[in-house]
Protein backbone atom coordinates (compact mmCIF):
# COMPACT_ATOMS: atom_id res chain seq x y z
CA UNK A 1 0.00 0.00 0.00
CA UNK A 2 2.83 2.38 0.73
CA UNK A 3 3.47 4.82 -2.07
CA UNK A 4 6.83 6.27 -2.85
CA UNK A 5 7.02 9.95 -2.04
CA UNK A 6 7.96 12.36 -4.86
CA UNK A 7 11.50 12.75 -3.54
CA UNK A 8 12.00 9.04 -3.58
CA UNK A 9 12.98 8.71 0.08
CA UNK A 10 10.78 7.25 2.78
CA UNK A 11 7.12 6.52 2.43
CA UNK A 12 4.00 8.50 3.09
CA UNK A 13 2.02 7.44 6.18
CA UNK A 14 -1.22 5.66 5.54
CA UNK A 15 -4.32 7.79 5.48
CA UNK A 16 -6.68 7.48 8.42
CA UNK A 17 -10.28 7.89 7.51
CA UNK A 18 -12.40 8.96 10.44
CA UNK A 19 -16.02 7.89 10.55
CA UNK A 20 -18.60 10.53 9.74
CA UNK A 21 -20.82 11.77 12.54
CA UNK A 22 -23.39 14.44 13.14
CA UNK A 23 -23.58 16.82 16.06
CA UNK A 24 -27.01 16.19 17.48
CA UNK A 25 -27.72 19.09 19.79
CA UNK A 26 -26.36 21.97 17.75
CA UNK A 27 -29.57 23.86 18.38
CA UNK A 28 -28.66 24.13 22.02
CA UNK A 29 -25.52 26.11 21.28
CA UNK A 30 -26.26 29.47 22.68
CA UNK A 31 -24.93 32.81 21.72
CA UNK A 32 -24.60 34.81 24.89
CA UNK A 33 -24.80 38.57 25.09
CA UNK A 34 -23.15 40.06 22.05
CA UNK A 35 -22.92 43.52 23.49
CA UNK A 36 -23.81 44.75 26.89
CA UNK A 37 -23.61 48.10 28.52
CA UNK A 38 -20.64 48.52 30.84
CA UNK A 39 -21.46 49.62 34.32
CA UNK A 40 -20.06 52.95 35.52
CA UNK A 41 -17.39 51.17 37.60
CA UNK A 42 -16.28 49.09 34.66
CA UNK A 43 -16.07 52.17 32.48
CA UNK A 44 -14.00 54.05 35.05
CA UNK A 45 -11.79 51.01 35.62
CA UNK A 46 -11.17 50.85 31.87
CA UNK A 47 -9.43 54.22 31.90
CA UNK A 48 -5.70 53.56 31.92
CA UNK A 49 -4.75 56.55 34.03
CA UNK A 50 -7.26 55.69 36.73
CA UNK A 51 -5.98 52.13 37.11
CA UNK A 52 -2.38 53.31 37.32
CA UNK A 53 -3.24 56.05 39.80
CA UNK A 54 -5.04 53.46 41.93
CA UNK A 55 -1.97 51.21 41.86
CA UNK A 56 0.25 54.13 42.79
CA UNK A 57 -2.08 55.09 45.64
CA UNK A 58 -2.17 51.45 46.74
CA UNK A 59 1.64 51.34 46.90
CA UNK A 60 1.77 54.56 48.88
CA UNK A 61 -0.97 53.35 51.23
CA UNK A 62 0.83 50.03 51.74
CA UNK A 63 4.06 51.86 52.55
CA UNK A 64 2.32 54.22 54.95
CA UNK A 65 0.30 51.43 56.53
CA UNK A 66 3.33 49.21 56.97
CA UNK A 67 5.51 51.88 58.56
CA UNK A 68 2.79 53.22 60.85
CA UNK A 69 1.09 49.92 61.64
CA UNK A 70 4.23 47.94 62.41
CA UNK A 71 5.93 50.87 64.08
CA UNK A 72 9.02 50.55 61.87
CA UNK A 73 12.10 52.36 63.07
CA UNK A 74 12.01 55.65 61.06
CA UNK A 75 15.78 55.54 60.68
CA UNK A 76 15.40 52.36 58.64
CA UNK A 77 12.24 53.19 56.71
CA UNK A 78 10.48 56.51 57.32
CA UNK A 79 6.78 56.71 56.56
CA UNK A 80 5.61 58.20 53.28
CA UNK A 81 4.10 61.27 54.91
CA UNK A 82 7.35 62.10 56.71
CA UNK A 83 9.34 61.70 53.49
CA UNK A 84 6.98 63.99 51.60
CA UNK A 85 7.10 66.59 54.37
CA UNK A 86 10.89 66.47 54.31
CA UNK A 87 10.83 66.87 50.54
CA UNK A 88 8.49 69.86 50.82
CA UNK A 89 10.63 71.50 53.48
CA UNK A 90 13.86 70.85 51.60
CA UNK A 91 12.40 72.26 48.40
CA UNK A 92 10.75 75.36 49.77
CA UNK A 93 12.67 76.11 52.95
CA UNK A 94 15.98 74.41 52.29
CA UNK A 95 18.49 74.57 49.47
CA UNK A 96 17.47 71.40 47.59
CA UNK A 97 16.42 73.51 44.60
CA UNK A 98 19.94 74.94 44.27
CA UNK A 99 21.44 71.47 44.55
CA UNK A 100 19.18 70.21 41.78
CA UNK A 101 20.09 73.22 39.65
CA UNK A 102 23.78 72.55 40.23
CA UNK A 103 23.39 68.92 39.14
CA UNK A 104 21.36 69.88 36.09
CA UNK A 105 23.87 72.53 35.08
CA UNK A 106 26.79 70.10 35.22
CA UNK A 107 24.72 67.49 33.41
CA UNK A 108 23.77 69.87 30.61
CA UNK A 109 27.35 71.07 30.12
CA UNK A 110 28.67 67.52 30.01
CA UNK A 111 25.87 66.24 27.80
CA UNK A 112 26.11 68.98 25.20
CA UNK A 113 29.91 68.87 25.14
CA UNK A 114 29.68 65.10 24.64
CA UNK A 115 27.19 65.53 21.79
CA UNK A 116 29.41 68.11 20.06
CA UNK A 117 32.49 65.91 20.28
CA UNK A 118 30.48 62.93 19.06
CA UNK A 119 29.23 64.98 16.11
CA UNK A 120 32.76 66.02 15.17
CA UNK A 121 34.05 62.45 15.40
CA UNK A 122 31.15 61.17 13.32
CA UNK A 123 31.69 63.83 10.64
CA UNK A 124 35.29 62.73 10.45
CA UNK A 125 34.17 59.10 10.23
CA UNK A 126 31.86 59.79 7.30
CA UNK A 127 34.57 61.75 5.52
CA UNK A 128 37.18 59.02 5.34
CA UNK A 129 37.88 55.41 6.06
CA UNK A 130 40.60 56.05 8.61
CA UNK A 131 38.14 58.08 10.69
CA UNK A 132 35.55 55.34 10.40
CA UNK A 133 38.04 52.73 11.58
CA UNK A 134 39.14 54.95 14.43
CA UNK A 135 35.55 55.43 15.63
CA UNK A 136 34.84 51.72 15.42
CA UNK A 137 37.97 50.94 17.41
CA UNK A 138 37.44 53.65 20.03
CA UNK A 139 33.77 52.88 20.63
CA UNK A 140 34.45 49.16 20.91
CA UNK A 141 37.06 49.91 23.54
CA UNK A 142 35.53 52.75 25.51
CA UNK A 143 31.83 51.93 25.38
CA UNK A 144 32.15 48.99 27.78
CA UNK A 145 34.24 51.11 30.18
CA UNK A 146 31.99 52.58 32.86
CA UNK A 147 32.59 56.33 32.90
CA UNK A 148 32.63 56.40 36.68
CA UNK A 149 35.80 54.27 36.65
CA UNK A 150 37.56 57.25 35.07
CA UNK A 151 36.61 59.52 37.95
CA UNK A 152 39.75 58.79 39.98
CA UNK A 153 41.88 59.73 36.96
CA UNK A 154 39.75 62.77 36.18
CA UNK A 155 40.20 64.06 39.70
CA UNK A 156 43.92 63.66 39.33
CA UNK A 157 44.01 65.51 36.01
CA UNK A 158 41.44 68.21 36.57
CA UNK A 159 41.39 68.48 40.33
CA UNK A 160 38.37 68.28 42.56
CA UNK A 161 35.66 70.25 40.85
CA UNK A 162 33.16 70.63 38.11
CA UNK A 163 35.79 70.04 35.40
CA UNK A 164 36.36 66.43 36.40
CA UNK A 165 32.61 65.77 36.62
CA UNK A 166 32.18 67.21 33.13
CA UNK A 167 35.06 65.07 31.83
CA UNK A 168 33.43 61.92 33.16
CA UNK A 169 30.02 62.93 31.80
CA UNK A 170 31.50 63.58 28.35
CA UNK A 171 32.98 60.12 28.41
CA UNK A 172 29.64 58.56 29.36
CA UNK A 173 27.74 60.35 26.58
CA UNK A 174 30.28 60.40 23.77
CA UNK A 175 30.73 56.68 23.10
CA UNK A 176 27.10 55.67 23.40
CA UNK A 177 26.03 58.41 20.97
CA UNK A 178 28.96 57.85 18.58
CA UNK A 179 28.36 54.10 18.49
CA UNK A 180 24.67 54.23 17.64
CA UNK A 181 25.04 57.17 15.25
CA UNK A 182 27.84 55.42 13.41
CA UNK A 183 25.89 52.19 13.05
CA UNK A 184 22.78 54.19 12.12
CA UNK A 185 24.69 55.96 9.33
CA UNK A 186 26.03 52.67 8.05
CA UNK A 187 22.53 51.23 7.85
CA UNK A 188 21.09 54.11 5.79
CA UNK A 189 19.71 52.46 2.68
CA UNK A 190 21.57 52.78 -0.57
CA UNK A 191 18.52 54.21 -2.30
CA UNK A 192 18.47 57.18 0.06
CA UNK A 193 22.20 57.72 -0.36
CA UNK A 194 21.88 57.69 -4.15
CA UNK A 195 18.99 60.17 -3.99
CA UNK A 196 21.28 62.46 -2.04
CA UNK A 197 24.03 62.14 -4.62
CA UNK A 198 21.51 62.72 -7.37
CA UNK A 199 20.69 66.06 -5.78
CA UNK A 200 24.40 66.81 -5.75
CA UNK A 201 24.61 66.89 -1.95
CA UNK A 202 28.13 66.61 -0.62
CA UNK A 203 30.07 66.85 2.62
CA UNK A 204 28.25 68.35 5.57
CA UNK A 205 25.10 69.00 3.54
CA UNK A 206 24.93 65.34 2.57
CA UNK A 207 25.29 64.30 6.20
CA UNK A 208 22.75 66.82 7.47
CA UNK A 209 20.08 66.42 4.80
CA UNK A 210 20.31 62.69 4.09
CA UNK A 211 22.20 60.71 6.72
CA UNK A 212 20.94 62.45 9.86
CA UNK A 213 17.22 62.30 9.06
CA UNK A 214 17.51 58.74 7.77
CA UNK A 215 19.40 57.54 10.84
CA UNK A 216 17.49 59.64 13.36
CA UNK A 217 15.78 56.72 15.13
CA UNK A 218 19.11 55.18 16.07
CA UNK A 219 20.66 58.59 16.83
CA UNK A 220 17.79 59.26 19.24
CA UNK A 221 18.20 55.82 20.77
CA UNK A 222 21.88 56.62 21.30
CA UNK A 223 21.04 59.98 22.83
CA UNK A 224 18.60 58.31 25.22
CA UNK A 225 21.14 55.71 26.29
CA UNK A 226 23.75 58.46 26.58
CA UNK A 227 21.38 60.46 28.78
CA UNK A 228 20.67 57.41 30.95
CA UNK A 229 24.39 56.71 31.38
CA UNK A 230 25.15 60.37 32.07
CA UNK A 231 22.40 60.66 34.68
CA UNK A 232 23.57 57.49 36.41
CA UNK A 233 27.18 58.57 36.25
CA UNK A 234 26.44 62.02 37.61
CA UNK A 235 24.47 60.71 40.59
CA UNK A 236 27.17 58.10 41.22
CA UNK A 237 29.98 60.63 40.96
CA UNK A 238 28.22 63.06 43.28
CA UNK A 239 27.53 60.28 45.74
CA UNK A 240 31.25 59.64 45.90
CA UNK A 241 32.97 62.92 45.53
CA UNK A 242 30.17 65.48 45.33
CA UNK A 243 31.01 67.70 48.23
CA UNK A 244 34.51 68.31 47.01
CA UNK A 245 33.12 70.12 44.00
CA UNK A 246 31.90 73.13 45.92
CA UNK A 247 28.21 73.25 46.71
CA UNK A 248 27.37 69.66 45.75
CA UNK A 249 24.36 68.40 43.85
CA UNK A 250 21.44 66.04 44.20
CA UNK A 251 23.63 62.96 44.66
CA UNK A 252 25.52 64.72 47.40
CA UNK A 253 22.23 65.62 49.10
CA UNK A 254 21.35 61.90 49.21
CA UNK A 255 24.77 60.92 50.49
CA UNK A 256 24.83 63.66 53.12
CA UNK A 257 21.38 62.65 54.36
CA UNK A 258 22.39 59.02 54.60
CA UNK A 259 25.59 59.95 56.46
CA UNK A 260 23.50 61.92 58.96
CA UNK A 261 21.15 58.91 59.19
CA UNK A 262 18.46 61.26 57.98
CA UNK A 263 16.65 58.56 56.02
CA UNK A 264 13.62 60.69 55.14
CA UNK A 265 16.07 63.08 53.47
CA UNK A 266 17.41 60.14 51.42
CA UNK A 267 13.88 59.35 50.27
CA UNK A 268 13.22 63.01 49.48
CA UNK A 269 16.35 63.00 47.29
CA UNK A 270 15.32 59.77 45.60
CA UNK A 271 11.88 61.25 44.83
CA UNK A 272 13.55 64.19 43.11
CA UNK A 273 15.87 61.89 41.14
CA UNK A 274 12.89 59.83 39.95
CA UNK A 275 10.88 62.95 39.13
CA UNK A 276 13.67 64.51 37.11
CA UNK A 277 14.33 61.25 35.29
CA UNK A 278 10.65 60.87 34.39
CA UNK A 279 10.47 64.46 33.13
CA UNK A 280 13.48 64.03 30.85
CA UNK A 281 12.51 60.60 29.52
CA UNK A 282 8.76 61.05 29.16
CA UNK A 283 8.51 64.76 28.39
CA UNK A 284 11.72 65.87 26.67
CA UNK A 285 12.61 62.77 24.65
CA UNK A 286 8.97 61.82 24.06
CA UNK A 287 8.33 65.25 22.52
CA UNK A 288 11.42 65.07 20.34
CA UNK A 289 10.27 61.66 19.12
CA UNK A 290 6.73 62.83 18.47
CA UNK A 291 7.97 65.78 16.44
CA UNK A 292 10.49 63.84 14.38
CA UNK A 293 10.59 60.08 13.96
CA UNK A 294 6.94 59.51 14.85
CA UNK A 295 5.81 62.39 12.67
CA UNK A 296 7.86 61.07 9.77
CA UNK A 297 6.43 57.60 10.25
CA UNK A 298 9.78 55.95 10.99
CA UNK A 299 8.76 54.62 14.37
CA UNK A 300 5.48 53.72 15.93
CA UNK B 1 -8.30 73.98 -16.05
CA UNK B 2 -4.71 74.92 -16.39
CA UNK B 3 -2.97 74.99 -19.70
CA UNK B 4 0.01 72.87 -20.55
CA UNK B 5 3.20 74.98 -20.37
CA UNK B 6 5.02 75.63 -23.61
CA UNK B 7 7.36 72.84 -24.52
CA UNK B 8 10.93 74.00 -24.58
CA UNK B 9 12.72 72.62 -27.59
CA UNK B 10 16.50 72.68 -27.26
CA UNK B 11 18.53 72.99 -30.38
CA UNK B 12 20.24 69.84 -31.62
CA UNK B 13 24.01 69.61 -31.31
CA UNK B 14 26.68 67.05 -31.77
CA UNK B 15 29.48 66.36 -29.28
CA UNK B 16 32.68 66.81 -31.17
CA UNK B 17 35.45 65.02 -29.34
CA UNK B 18 33.64 62.00 -27.96
CA UNK B 19 36.58 59.79 -28.88
CA UNK B 20 38.70 61.58 -26.33
CA UNK B 21 36.40 60.50 -23.45
CA UNK B 22 38.56 58.43 -21.23
CA UNK B 23 37.20 55.55 -19.19
CA UNK B 24 40.30 55.18 -17.06
CA UNK B 25 41.33 51.86 -15.51
CA UNK B 26 38.38 49.53 -15.57
CA UNK B 27 40.16 46.95 -13.50
CA UNK B 28 43.65 47.01 -12.19
CA UNK B 29 45.70 44.95 -9.85
CA UNK B 30 45.88 46.33 -6.34
CA UNK B 31 49.30 46.87 -4.94
CA UNK B 32 50.36 44.79 -1.96
CA UNK B 33 49.95 47.81 0.33
CA UNK B 34 46.41 48.44 -0.88
CA UNK B 35 45.49 44.81 -0.41
CA UNK B 36 46.84 44.76 3.14
CA UNK B 37 45.17 48.02 4.07
CA UNK B 38 41.88 46.67 2.74
CA UNK B 39 41.83 44.12 5.53
CA UNK B 40 39.60 45.43 8.28
CA UNK B 41 41.34 43.84 11.22
CA UNK B 42 44.77 45.02 10.08
CA UNK B 43 43.61 48.62 9.79
CA UNK B 44 42.04 48.52 13.23
CA UNK B 45 45.02 46.81 14.77
CA UNK B 46 47.38 49.39 13.27
CA UNK B 47 45.27 52.20 14.75
CA UNK B 48 45.58 50.56 18.15
CA UNK B 49 49.34 50.22 17.73
CA UNK B 50 49.56 53.82 16.52
CA UNK B 51 47.73 55.10 19.60
CA UNK B 52 49.96 53.07 21.89
CA UNK B 53 53.12 54.26 20.17
CA UNK B 54 51.93 57.88 20.30
CA UNK B 55 51.20 57.49 24.01
CA UNK B 56 54.62 55.99 24.72
CA UNK B 57 56.47 58.64 22.68
CA UNK B 58 54.47 61.49 24.19
CA UNK B 59 55.11 60.36 27.76
CA UNK B 60 58.81 59.82 27.08
CA UNK B 61 59.48 63.08 25.24
CA UNK B 62 57.30 65.55 27.11
CA UNK B 63 58.53 64.32 30.46
CA UNK B 64 55.00 64.34 31.81
CA UNK B 65 54.88 63.25 35.43
CA UNK B 66 54.30 59.56 36.07
CA UNK B 67 51.59 60.67 38.46
CA UNK B 68 49.63 62.37 35.70
CA UNK B 69 50.08 59.95 32.83
CA UNK B 70 52.28 56.86 33.19
CA UNK B 71 54.08 55.38 30.20
CA UNK B 72 52.34 52.61 28.33
CA UNK B 73 55.22 50.27 29.13
CA UNK B 74 54.88 51.08 32.84
CA UNK B 75 51.14 50.41 32.62
CA UNK B 76 51.67 47.07 30.91
CA UNK B 77 54.28 46.15 33.52
CA UNK B 78 51.87 47.16 36.29
CA UNK B 79 49.14 45.02 34.74
CA UNK B 80 51.49 42.05 34.54
CA UNK B 81 52.62 42.56 38.11
CA UNK B 82 49.05 42.96 39.36
CA UNK B 83 47.98 39.77 37.65
CA UNK B 84 50.95 37.71 38.83
CA UNK B 85 51.53 38.96 42.34
CA UNK B 86 48.65 41.19 43.46
CA UNK B 87 45.69 38.90 42.99
CA UNK B 88 44.06 41.04 40.34
CA UNK B 89 42.42 37.95 38.89
CA UNK B 90 40.96 37.08 42.28
CA UNK B 91 39.56 40.62 42.49
CA UNK B 92 38.00 40.29 39.04
CA UNK B 93 36.56 36.97 40.19
CA UNK B 94 35.11 38.61 43.34
CA UNK B 95 33.46 41.27 41.20
CA UNK B 96 32.11 38.76 38.73
CA UNK B 97 30.56 36.56 41.43
CA UNK B 98 28.65 39.51 42.87
CA UNK B 99 27.69 40.68 39.39
CA UNK B 100 26.45 37.29 38.20
CA UNK B 101 24.50 36.68 41.42
CA UNK B 102 22.74 40.03 41.11
CA UNK B 103 22.16 39.62 37.38
CA UNK B 104 20.66 36.15 37.65
CA UNK B 105 18.35 36.99 40.56
CA UNK B 106 17.33 40.16 38.70
CA UNK B 107 16.51 38.14 35.60
CA UNK B 108 14.35 35.73 37.60
CA UNK B 109 12.39 38.57 39.20
CA UNK B 110 12.05 40.35 35.86
CA UNK B 111 10.76 37.14 34.26
CA UNK B 112 8.16 36.70 37.00
CA UNK B 113 7.01 40.31 36.67
CA UNK B 114 6.77 40.14 32.89
CA UNK B 115 4.94 36.82 32.93
CA UNK B 116 2.42 38.24 35.37
CA UNK B 117 2.10 41.31 33.16
CA UNK B 118 1.34 39.30 30.03
CA UNK B 119 -1.24 37.12 31.75
CA UNK B 120 -3.39 39.70 33.55
CA UNK B 121 -4.28 43.30 32.97
CA UNK B 122 -3.65 44.13 36.61
CA UNK B 123 -0.10 42.74 36.32
CA UNK B 124 0.36 44.78 33.19
CA UNK B 125 -0.65 47.97 34.99
CA UNK B 126 1.57 47.21 37.98
CA UNK B 127 4.57 46.56 35.76
CA UNK B 128 4.14 49.66 33.63
CA UNK B 129 3.67 51.87 36.69
CA UNK B 130 6.71 50.42 38.43
CA UNK B 131 8.99 50.59 35.39
CA UNK B 132 7.94 54.14 34.56
CA UNK B 133 8.80 55.14 38.11
CA UNK B 134 11.88 53.10 38.85
CA UNK B 135 13.61 52.79 35.47
CA UNK B 136 14.79 56.43 35.49
CA UNK B 137 16.16 56.02 39.03
CA UNK B 138 19.90 55.28 38.91
CA UNK B 139 20.53 52.13 40.92
CA UNK B 140 23.60 53.64 42.55
CA UNK B 141 21.37 56.21 44.28
CA UNK B 142 19.85 53.32 46.23
CA UNK B 143 23.23 52.25 47.58
CA UNK B 144 23.04 54.46 50.71
CA UNK B 145 19.65 52.92 51.55
CA UNK B 146 20.90 49.42 50.76
CA UNK B 147 23.87 49.94 53.08
CA UNK B 148 21.46 51.02 55.80
CA UNK B 149 19.16 48.03 55.31
CA UNK B 150 21.63 45.24 54.58
CA UNK B 151 24.78 46.56 56.21
CA UNK B 152 28.18 46.77 54.60
CA UNK B 153 28.51 43.68 52.48
CA UNK B 154 27.83 41.92 49.25
CA UNK B 155 24.09 41.91 50.05
CA UNK B 156 23.87 45.68 49.67
CA UNK B 157 25.62 45.58 46.29
CA UNK B 158 23.45 42.71 45.10
CA UNK B 159 20.35 44.70 46.06
CA UNK B 160 21.46 47.66 43.94
CA UNK B 161 22.44 45.33 41.09
CA UNK B 162 18.97 43.75 41.21
CA UNK B 163 17.46 47.15 40.87
CA UNK B 164 19.69 48.02 37.94
CA UNK B 165 18.82 44.81 36.06
CA UNK B 166 15.11 44.25 36.75
CA UNK B 167 13.62 47.40 35.23
CA UNK B 168 15.36 47.60 31.87
CA UNK B 169 14.94 43.85 31.32
CA UNK B 170 11.27 43.84 32.35
CA UNK B 171 10.55 46.97 30.33
CA UNK B 172 12.11 45.65 27.12
CA UNK B 173 10.66 42.16 27.47
CA UNK B 174 7.22 43.62 28.05
CA UNK B 175 7.45 45.95 25.05
CA UNK B 176 8.70 42.99 23.01
CA UNK B 177 5.78 40.80 24.12
CA UNK B 178 3.28 43.52 23.32
CA UNK B 179 4.59 43.93 19.80
CA UNK B 180 4.50 40.22 18.87
CA UNK B 181 2.37 40.11 15.75
CA UNK B 182 -1.24 39.05 16.03
CA UNK B 183 -0.67 36.34 13.42
CA UNK B 184 1.94 34.61 15.57
CA UNK B 185 -0.27 34.89 18.63
CA UNK B 186 -3.13 33.25 16.78
CA UNK B 187 -0.84 30.47 15.57
CA UNK B 188 0.02 29.82 19.20
CA UNK B 189 -3.63 29.78 20.20
CA UNK B 190 -4.37 27.46 17.33
CA UNK B 191 -1.91 24.99 18.78
CA UNK B 192 -3.74 25.30 22.06
CA UNK B 193 -0.78 26.89 23.87
CA UNK B 194 -1.77 28.53 27.10
CA UNK B 195 -0.23 30.18 30.15
CA UNK B 196 3.45 29.46 30.71
CA UNK B 197 3.80 27.23 27.66
CA UNK B 198 2.39 30.04 25.52
CA UNK B 199 4.92 32.48 26.99
CA UNK B 200 7.85 30.05 26.72
CA UNK B 201 7.18 28.62 23.27
CA UNK B 202 5.70 31.57 21.48
CA UNK B 203 6.16 34.96 23.10
CA UNK B 204 9.80 34.58 24.16
CA UNK B 205 11.15 33.41 20.78
CA UNK B 206 9.06 35.99 18.92
CA UNK B 207 10.18 38.85 21.16
CA UNK B 208 13.76 37.64 21.54
CA UNK B 209 15.48 40.56 19.76
CA UNK B 210 13.84 42.97 22.20
CA UNK B 211 14.53 40.72 25.20
CA UNK B 212 18.18 40.47 24.21
CA UNK B 213 18.38 44.24 23.97
CA UNK B 214 16.97 44.46 27.49
CA UNK B 215 19.53 41.91 28.68
CA UNK B 216 22.33 43.95 27.13
CA UNK B 217 21.14 47.23 28.65
CA UNK B 218 20.65 45.48 31.98
CA UNK B 219 24.21 44.16 31.79
CA UNK B 220 25.59 47.60 30.92
CA UNK B 221 23.76 49.22 33.85
CA UNK B 222 24.76 46.43 36.23
CA UNK B 223 28.42 46.63 35.21
CA UNK B 224 28.48 50.40 35.68
CA UNK B 225 26.66 50.16 38.99
CA UNK B 226 28.99 47.48 40.28
CA UNK B 227 32.13 49.45 39.44
CA UNK B 228 30.67 52.61 40.97
CA UNK B 229 29.56 50.79 44.11
CA UNK B 230 32.96 49.20 44.53
CA UNK B 231 34.68 52.52 43.95
CA UNK B 232 32.73 53.91 46.88
CA UNK B 233 32.46 51.15 49.39
CA UNK B 234 34.54 48.38 47.84
CA UNK B 235 36.96 47.84 50.66
CA UNK B 236 34.26 47.27 53.22
CA UNK B 237 32.38 44.93 50.94
CA UNK B 238 35.36 42.75 50.27
CA UNK B 239 35.29 39.10 51.09
CA UNK B 240 38.22 39.34 53.47
CA UNK B 241 38.27 35.69 54.49
CA UNK B 242 40.63 34.58 51.75
CA UNK B 243 42.71 37.73 51.89
CA UNK B 244 41.67 38.84 48.41
CA UNK B 245 40.48 42.33 49.23
CA UNK B 246 37.63 43.88 47.32
CA UNK B 247 36.76 43.84 43.66
CA UNK B 248 37.97 45.51 40.52
CA UNK B 249 36.52 48.92 41.40
CA UNK B 250 38.26 48.80 44.73
CA UNK B 251 41.55 47.94 43.01
CA UNK B 252 41.26 51.15 40.97
CA UNK B 253 40.23 53.28 43.93
CA UNK B 254 42.83 52.04 46.39
CA UNK B 255 45.61 52.43 43.83
CA UNK B 256 44.49 55.94 43.05
CA UNK B 257 44.59 56.72 46.77
CA UNK B 258 48.16 55.44 46.89
CA UNK B 259 49.00 57.39 43.71
CA UNK B 260 49.93 54.19 41.88
CA UNK B 261 48.67 55.65 38.63
CA UNK B 262 50.12 52.91 36.44
CA UNK B 263 48.08 50.45 38.48
CA UNK B 264 44.97 52.60 38.01
CA UNK B 265 45.47 52.34 34.27
CA UNK B 266 46.02 48.61 34.59
CA UNK B 267 42.69 48.37 36.45
CA UNK B 268 40.96 50.39 33.73
CA UNK B 269 42.39 48.06 31.07
CA UNK B 270 41.01 45.10 32.97
CA UNK B 271 37.58 46.77 33.17
CA UNK B 272 37.70 47.36 29.41
CA UNK B 273 38.80 43.78 28.75
CA UNK B 274 35.99 42.30 30.85
CA UNK B 275 33.45 44.62 29.21
CA UNK B 276 34.65 43.85 25.70
CA UNK B 277 34.63 40.14 26.50
CA UNK B 278 31.05 40.14 27.75
CA UNK B 279 29.68 42.37 25.00
CA UNK B 280 31.58 40.94 22.05
CA UNK B 281 31.99 37.31 23.03
CA UNK B 282 29.12 36.35 25.31
CA UNK B 283 26.33 38.43 23.81
CA UNK B 284 27.58 37.94 20.26
CA UNK B 285 27.53 34.17 20.75
CA UNK B 286 23.97 34.36 22.08
CA UNK B 287 22.94 36.51 19.11
CA UNK B 288 24.57 34.16 16.63
CA UNK B 289 22.81 31.15 18.07
CA UNK B 290 19.39 32.74 18.33
CA UNK B 291 18.19 35.87 16.57
CA UNK B 292 20.68 35.74 13.71
CA UNK B 293 20.20 32.06 13.04
CA UNK B 294 16.45 32.59 13.09
CA UNK B 295 16.87 35.44 10.63
CA UNK B 296 15.34 38.05 12.92
CA UNK B 297 18.30 40.42 12.88
CA UNK B 298 20.59 41.45 10.08
CA UNK B 299 24.23 40.42 10.05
Amino acid sequence: MSTVSPRGKGSLPELVIRPEYEVSDIAQAQISEVAHKLSLIERIWNINGVRKAVILLGLVAAWQGYTVGFDVEPLMLPSFSVSITTLYNALFHGDLIYKIWYSVKVLLIGYSAGLIIAAILILWATANRFGSDFIAMATAMFNPLPAIALLPLAMLWFGLGTASLVFVLIHSVLWAVALSTHSGFENVSHTLRMIGRNYGLKGIKYVWKILVPAALPSILAGMKIGWAFAWRTLIGAELVFGASSGSGGLGWYIFESSQNIDTDGVFAGLFMVILFGIVVENVVFRNIELRTVNLWGMQR
Amino acid sequence: MSTIPNVLVRSEFEATDITKADTGDVARKLTLFERISDMNSIRKLSILVLVIVAWEIYTRLSGVSELILPKFSATAAALFQAVTSEQLLAMVWNSMIVLVTGYVIGLVIATLLTTAATMTRFGNDVLSTLTAMLNPLPAIALLPLALLWFGLGADAIIFTLLHSVIWPVALNAHVGFMSVSETQRMVGQNYGLKGLVYVGKLLIPAAFPQILMGLKIGWAYAWRTLIAAELVFGGSISDTDDGAAGGLGWFIFSNQMELQIAHVFAGLFTVILVGVFVENVVFNAIENRTVRRWGMQAR
